[in-house]
């Protein structure tokens, strides 16, 4: 048996990188320090076994040889292909993933087109005031999660980063800090707060330019009432927000996938800016995935622009709306798609399944999902985090190292990418002469 | 073996005193040499030949630098390029992609760039990023100066501990030197303070002047390739010039390892400031430039203004956000926790304001009233001024008095009132553009020493190229010229010809390794722990930059100073 | 007067995907004084290739035109991925006899582009002058910028008969937009001048503005709390409460007018 120390979690944007896991014969054993989910995707399960071409509407077993020669044939010949994922996966996957985009002139796109895209769209029009954790950690006395509930999607994230931690500011924890839950039902989370705030469905703007009135001094010109919240209620909350002298908003999806989108990420920004004219005050995206922030981050450095980039014409276009993964698929503009490292059948509305249905589909990933159904070529890899080790960014922009703890036989996402980029190459070396 | 030579021109090498000689230039196997045998020959004829240039400030990489390309994709639509046979698809005006970079800066013949504010936290963040910046050779300064550590040990006044904790920082982030900026406001800003360089820091009780010299004292402990590399208090603000002196005159006495500066003030043109307020502000270079005339132990840069729109970013949060509150525009601001900061907004420097106007001509003021071109460097601290490929047209301002004449008629009167520029007939050789660009740069960041900024036998095969007269005085032609090298070679391979590159290797990464002696080492290290464990968001054993971020090292050992 | 007839041919859009085809290069400035030949060598994008126009397009050109401004462009088929109709376009006129896909009229400087149909998102972004007609509904960001810009549309006329989606005229700052039917939500946001009249519905109007103006004829949904009441007013013989604002914006900025009834 070997103790592995400061493992690094590749389930959430938590990254919570102090779990200590246990090894024997090749297999983690027992996982100490994380949440439930985390523990579930560090233990393993259901894994895809070999990689597999679709022939007569079945997978058949084939091998890495033929599996990625198809991807490649599929990929070279497409016009308006669409390489989508990326969020449970490392750096070094996806760099290897813009350089193929940019050879066969792809759409590449990860999940946060499907949750806070919305969040980048925001900052693109106003900014982000925002902070590291550690700095919430240590002097946040007011916390806010809005329209997210992270008892149940970001397991340790009150414990270690906010509400529950203690820091060099407020060495008391939870006895030091104030927690407010807006949302439109009293969630578990909503349960633990000091004030619980809840908003009608859809009315978040209001609320926001409401509150960003009265932090400005205009609380005379607010109504009663603003999207089923009591003025006095808003008056308090901002109040709360005056006098705390370090402040931050926890935004979730509840406030990135309501009516207006990203345009409630940009008035909840303005709230934050406004409160910023009185004390110090942050707002931070509960992102979802381990990684979903390193794509965004290595598509932005490598391409100019975050996700959702068009490079069918040599040059990156960026404009989710029209280049995003669900929306060249439900216009049924994209005729190939690839898959890595997540589950877009679970999670695309039906228009744009429907449209996969059609097309040649190529799934990368250690686990079989839905998506699994859908897939022409499937590639099995190993599991970044537990038989892989690269890069990923935390939801406040933090960069870890997820480490190897196990060995494999399953080549790496990277690897993978790498030889279907090759193959590709060589078609079109082919075709050159 | 690959040869080189470079033959019939006209050869400007500071560091080794070639000041415009008709001169071949050989290189073998990426170094220049002495002679070649059977090379491939380019014929530099009645073109200026310099070695490859050297910034020695620009953020090119990290955090804050990918914030500012993520929240402005209307700047990143303003650089689109195709790809090509050997390039990426380019993107960004102010926040260029990495490749874009790359590219750039290769075109206008510039082979080696320092990113000068690494938050140590996000290090390896930088790192990936100069990973895919192709063709420069490179290095980062990790931020030490507002860190928890470091005020701790600057109230007890253990210099040697200190010295210990930058020696730790610098190996766990991969980094090349010191970094201060806004040192103790930049903690005061997470309550939404700042600092002036008295002021006590809300809580730790230490003022920034303590900080400022503290650090100076604790890098001079090593052997360190440079001294610690400052941007002060109070920049921006107007008045700020006396600051910005009594911040020079702190480090003053302090012995330097070897013959260099003790600290390097960066972009000074942002504090050169006179006046009281923005109605009455105006030009304090010449304060600046007597001082540093004056005085051995301070170097600067510039930071000098282009003219339109551009991305401001810096460690120093209060800066960004009363710069914000100005324009009103979008505002990212970035803490970090125990250790920095950052802030970012967009910018747009305009020739019709009264106070961009005057912060034009001092950045080229101070170029021009610094007598001696050793302890002044070309920037723009990109993108802060201005992105660096409008360095060419700070080039042909320093040559050409009329091209500087020309461009004030155009701009606000107040430059005739409350700035020098118009007055100053001096005008810069290519010698001395190569000494701000090549020399003087490589020098003071300690980088001549291996082989960076010169052409001597030895030296790395890093040339740039220029298809223009020694003898040409048109600010035009002059610009031109530098914006797209005739010829850019790096490690003896030409990676541009007639301004495109031709081929992107990648670049290496410098970083320093200073020694310390384990005891210091053992005792800082137990207080570390306790930060880790009390109130950092991450672990110690995940915080070190793995050796997988720096696949292209260049290890520089600093020895502690007996 | 010169048309140049562009039928895009049957097979390219029948396939299992419609793959859309970038047509910024065929406005009436770009194609004035090309013969037919010429003009079907013209390249247009296809997905991730390039293509010449004839290959796409059934092109015939009748008459003549003396200059730009006498070339009208007909553009006919399925055009529901064809992007960018007369996108940049500085003269001359354009008639798109069908829906059109996104972009079309944007960065236009001048001429005429009559849509007979629905045109999709971002129709007239970042329309400088020129006339824009859209005979159905426009889809969402009508004049508006591109992503983290603060100017979207400067001047120009634009009709819409339809409805038109959300955020219509964000950023806007000059020139106008007639709405016949209703707007979605948050039109003109971040509307800093020029004007919008919306005579059917809209929800949430004229959030973050800073200047222009806005009349809604119709019902508004959601009124954003943020709006001071300043005076009731007669417009065209119709009582109008006068709202200014956005308040949200700090009331140095709040120099933005929106008309409700």
């Amino acid at each position: 048996m070997v103790e592995i120390t400061d493992v690094v979690c590749p389930l959430c944007g938590c990254v919570c990188d102090d779990i200590v896991v246990e090894v024997e014969d090749n297999e983690v054993k027992k996982v100490r320090g994380a949440c439930a989910v985390g523990k579930s995707k560090l233990m393993g399960h259901g894994r895809i076994k070999s990689p597999a071409i679709r022939a007569n509407g079945v997978l058949k077993d084939c091998s890495y040889d033929e599996a990625i020669k198809k991807a490649a044939e599929i990929l070279a010949a497409a016009r308006r292909p669409l390489l989508y994922g990326w969020s449970s996966t490392v750096c070094e996957a996806t760099k290897v993933g813009v350089e193929l985009a940019v050879e066969i002139g792809a759409v590449i796109d990860n999940t946060a087109s499907v949750c806070h895209g919305p969040s980048v769209l925001a900052i693109q029009d106003v900014g982000l005031p925002s902070c590291t954790l550690g700095e919430v950690k240590n002097r946040a006395s007011l916390v806010i999660y809005w329209g997210a509930n992270p008892t149940s999607a970001h397991g340790n994230h009150m414990k270690r980063y906010s509400y529950i931690s203690k820091g060099y500011f407020l060495p008391g924890g939870k006895k030091d800090k104030k927690l407010v839950v807006v949302d439109v039902r009293e969630t578990k989370t909503a349960k633990m707060a000091d004030r619980f705030i809840q908003v009608e469905p859809g009315k978040d703007y209001l609320f926001f330019s409401a509150l960003r009135a009265i932090l400005y001094g205009h609380e005379d010109v607010v109504p009663d009432d603003v999207g089923g919240v009591a003025k006095k209620e808003l008056l308090e909350l901002a109040d709360m927000m005056k006098e705390t002298p370090f402040g931050i908003i926890f935004f979730g999806m509840g406030v990135t996938q309501s009516r207006g989108r990203h345009n409630n990420i940009i008035n909840a920004i303005q709230v934050t800016r406004a409160a910023h004219t009185h004390t110090k005050f942050n707002i931070m995206p509960m992102r979802g995935h381990y990684n979903v922030t390193g794509f965004n981050q290595v598509c932005t450095w490598e391409t100019g622009f975050p996700f959702a980039v068009d490079l069918s014409r040599g040059f990156a276009w960026y404009n989710p709306g029209e280049t995003a993964a669900n929306d060249i698929l439900w216009r049924k503009e994209c005729d190939a798609a690839l898959f890595i490292a997540s589950d877009p059948v679970s999670h695309f509305p039906a228009d744009s399944i429907r449209h996969l249905a059609r097309i040649p589909v190529i799934q990368i990933d250690p686990f079989a999902n839905p998506t699994t159904e859908f897939a022409d070529v499937v590639i099995p890899t190993a599991v970044s985090g537990v038989e892989a080790e690269g890069s990923v960014y935390r939801m406040d922009g933090i960069p870890l190292r997820l480490r190897k703890l196990v060995d494999t036989d399953y080549p790496s996402d990277e690897e993978v990418l790498m030889r279907i980029l090759e193959e590709v190459r060589a078609i079109r070396a082919k075709e050159g002469e | 073996m690959s040869e080189l030579l470079i033959k019939n021109g006209v050869v400007y090498d500071p560091i080794n005193g070639v000041k415009g000689e008709k001169k071949d230039i050989c290189i073998r196997d990426g170094k220049v040499v002495e002679e070649v045998k059977n090379p491939k020959v380019i014929d530099a004829e009645g073109m200026v030949v310099m070695p490859g240039g050297v910034d020695i400030h620009a953020h090119i990489a990290g955090g804050k630098v990918n914030a500012g390309r993520l929240f402005r994709p209307e700047d990143g639509r303003r650089g689109l390029r195709p790809r090509t046979k050997v390039c990426m698809p380019e993107s960004g005006y102010s926040v260029p992609n990495t490749f874009a970079t790359g590219y750039r800066y290769a075109r206008m013949g510039y082979t080696f760039v320092m990113e000068p504010a690494m938050p140590p936290l996000a290090a390896r963040h930088t790192h990936e990023e100069l990973i895919d910046i192709p063709i420069l050779d490179n290095a980062a300064i990790p931020l030490i100066d507002n860190n928890w550590m470091t005020m701790e040990y600057v109230k007890s006044g253990d210099i040697d501990l200190l010295a210990a904790y930058i020696a730790w920082m610098i190996r766990a982030t991969k980094g090349y030197g010191v970094k201060v900026v806004n040192p103790g406001g930049t903690e005061a800003w997470a309550w939404k303070k700042n600092c002036d360089l008295n002021d006590a820091v809300p809580y730790f009780d230490v003022t920034p002047a303590e900080i400022v010299r503290a650090l100076a004292e604790a890098n001079e402990r090593f052997e360190m390739p440079h001294s610690i590399h400052v941007h002060g208090n109070m920049l921006g603000h107007p008045g700020n010039y006396e600051v910005t002196l009594k911040t020079y005159d702190l480090v003053k006495g302090i012995t330097p390892y070897r013959d260099r500066p003790v600290m390097h003030a960066t972009h000074t043109q942002f504090f050169s400031y006179g006046g009281t307020t923005w109605r009455d502000f105006e030009s304090k270079a010449r304060a600046i430039a007597d001082y540093v005339n004056a005085n051995e132990h301070v170097s600067i840069d510039i930071g000098s203004v282009i003219i339109g729109d551009t991305t401001t970013m810096t460690a120093d949060g209060p800066m960004e956000y009363s710069l914000h509150q100005i324009t009103g525009r979008k505002w990212t601001n970035h803490d970090v926790e125990l250790e920095t900061g950052s802030g970012i907004t967009p910018f747009l420097y305009s020739g019709k304001v009264s106070v961009h106007t005057l912060q034009w001509a001092i950045g080229l003021e101070l170029a021009l009233l610094t007598k001696d071109p050793w302890k002044i460097a070309l920037t723009s601290d990109h993108p802060n001024a201005g992105p660096f490929i409008g360095y060419p047209i700070l080039i042909s301002m320093l040559m050409s008095k009329r091209r500087r004449d020309e461009s004030a008629k155009e701009m606000h009167s107040v430059i005739f009132d409350r700035a020098e520029l118009p007055s100053i007939d001096r005008e810069y050789s290519f010698y001395e553009i190569a000494i701000i660009t090549r020399g003087m740069t490589a020098r003071t960041l300690g980088l001549h020493e291996h082989g960076k900024g010169h052409l001597g036998v030895g030296a790395d095969g890093d040339v740039a190229i220029y298809d223009i007269s020694p003898e040409e005085r048109d600010a035009g032609k002059i610009q031109k010229a530098f914006l797209n090298a005739k010829y850019t070679i790096k490690g003896g391979e030409i990676v541009v010809k007639d301004g495109e590159v031709v081929s992107a290797p990648p670049g290496r990464t410098f970083f320093v390794t200073p020694e310390c002696e384990s005891g210091l080492m053992d005792e800082m290290t137990a207080k570390l722990k306790e930060m880790f464990a009390n109130y950092y968001s991450v672990s110690l054993a995940n915080y070190p930059v793995q050796d997988a971020y720096v696949p292209n090292p260049y290890e520089i050992r600093a020895p502690w100073r007996s | 007067m010169q048309t140049i007839r562009l039928k895009l041919k049957e097979g390219v859009m029948s396939g299992v995907a419609k793959i859309p085809v970038i047509v910024d290069s065929l406005t009436p400035d770009k194609l004035s004084g090309k013969s037919e030949a010429e003009i079907k060598a013209v390249k247009v994008w296809w997905g991730n290739r390039e293509e010449n126009t004839g290959d796409l397009f059934e092109v015939s050109v009748e008459g003549e035109a003396g200059s730009a401004e006498e070339v009208k462009v007909v553009m006919e088929g399925d055009l529901t991925r064809v992007k960018y109709i007369g996108a940049g376009m500085k003269t001359g006129e354009i008639v798109a006899n069908g829906d059109v896909d996104m972009h079309c009229g944007a960065l236009m400087e001048g001429g005429k582009i009559t849509v007979k149909g629905n045109a999709d998102c971002w129709a007239g972004r970042e329309m400088r002058g020129g006339e824009l007609i859209i005979e159905g509904d426009a889809g969402a960001n009508l004049c508006a910028m591109y992503r983290g810009e603060t100017t979207g549309m400067t001047g120009g006329k634009v009709i819409v008969h339809g409805n038109a989606g959300e955020c219509a005229g964000q950023y806007m700052a000059g020139g106008e937009i007639l709405i016949k039917g209703n707007a979605d939500i948050l039109a003109g946001l971040n509307m800093k001048g020029g004007k919008i009249t919306i005579e059917g519905d809209a929800i949430m109007p004229g959030a973050d503005m800073t200047g222009g103006e806005i009349l809604i004829k119709g019902k508004v949904e959601d009124m954003i709390p943020s709006f001071k009441f300043v005076e009731t007013t007669t417009i065209e013989g119709e009582e109008y409460r006068k709202y200014t604002g956005d308040l949200a914006m700090t009331e140095k900025r709040a120099k933005g007018v929106l008309y409700v009834k």
